[in-house]
């Protein structure tokens, strides 16, 4: 790994691929890119629509109409000239709007699903099917969640039979990587069907 | 930096207060500008070289430190998000200033896959191999 330039990198062609994790807040999605990438803050700067101001305590800061969104953003460097990156995708409904730009041009998506909240994944499957993105359900165990065979999940989630559906520690790097290879998988076979 | 500084303190004027932000808002830097003055917005993984043929042209007045920064961060090929990540500016202000710079000649887009077409299993072998050996 590493991102120093080797010989005559700015003559070459850098390919730029990205990878979106989403899930419900606390699934793993920050200790997901941080397993497996090099990672770096990022930050946009959002406007606070007025739907949003119900859910912020905006109570002395009248006048603020944009916010910082951190995004948990990972680096992969997988060649000289290829490059995979991880977008965490903003858990708050309030920047559902950003998801657009970021699956915009994605390969696919890891969905991490968290066993005690499952519902808390529901929005991030319904989105990534409506906008048919390839992704996997990655059940990130926790030591005090309850185990559930993957298959009760699917059930739990009603995804489509084809749709990969894996247990993992996202605190281990083995692990998130086998996540990712999961997904790269599913995406050649979705190819290989069409 | 006078134009852009002339900026940020009449904008300080209207935030001074308990409340204040930041003492300079992020896009002070742009001199207020939200918008890229092409009108393009450039992908989080768009990526962006210095030109060749800009190289070893002058500074151009109107480059704010910021600017300078960031041409210096293109003398390879990167994405936008890389420039935002290590200039610490949050993305929509680091999309200002490359436009700028795309406009004066100083910066290239790098042609990549267009976004709507489905990566073809060549590549996804590449990312494959590339993960396994990681």
């Amino acid at each position: 790994m590493g991102s120093a330039p080797s010989d005559g990198a700015a003559d070459r062609p850098l390919a730029a691929y990205k990878i979106l994790i989403a899930g419900g807040f606390g699934a793993g999605k920050t200790t997901l890119v941080g397993a497996i990438s090099e990672v770096r803050p990022l930050h946009t700067e959002e406007s606070l629509s007025t739907e949003s101001a119900g859910s912020d305590d905006l109570r002395g800061v009248d006048g603020k109409t944009t916010t910082t969104v951190a995004m948990d953003f990972g680096r992969i460097t997988l060649s000289s000239r290829l490059v995979l990156y991880l977008f965490g995708t903003p858990g708050q409904e309030r920047f559902w709007f950003m998801w657009d730009e970021l699956s915009y041009g994605a390969l696919g998506a890891v969905v991490l699903a968290d066993t005690r909240r499952l519902a808390d994944c529901f929005p991030a499957v319904d989105y990534f099917e409506k906008r048919q993105l390839p992704f996997v359900i990655a059940i990130n165990r926790f030591d005090d969640s309850p185990h559930y065979d993957p298959e009760d999940v699917r059930i739990a989630l009603d995804l489509d039979p084809r749709v990969p559906v894996v247990l993992c520690d996202v605190r281990r790097p083995a692990s998130a990587k086998q996540v990712l290879i999961t997904l790269v998988e599913h995406l050649l076979v979705t190819e290989g069907n069409k | 930096m006078t134009r852009l500084g002339e900026r940020a303190m009449n904008a300080g004027d209207m935030w001074a207060g308990r409340d204040a932000g930041p003492v300079v808002r992020p896009y002070a830097l742009t001199g207020g500008r939200t918008e890229p003055a092409d009108g393009e917005v450039l992908d989080l993984i768009a990526v962006i070289v210095a030109s060749r043929q800009a190289a070893g042209a002058g500074d151009p007045a109107g480059h704010s430190p910021e600017h300078r920064r960031i041409l210096s961060l293109c003398q390879r090929p990167v994405t936008v998000a890389d420039v935002a990540a290590d200039t610490t500016l949050p993305v929509g202000v680091v999309r200002v200033l490359l436009a700028d710079l795309i406009l004066q000649g100083r910066l290239t887009v790098l042609p990549q896959r267009p976004a709507g077409e489905q990566p073809s299993a060549d590549l996804l072998k590449e990312v494959l191999h590339g993960l396994r050996a990681l």
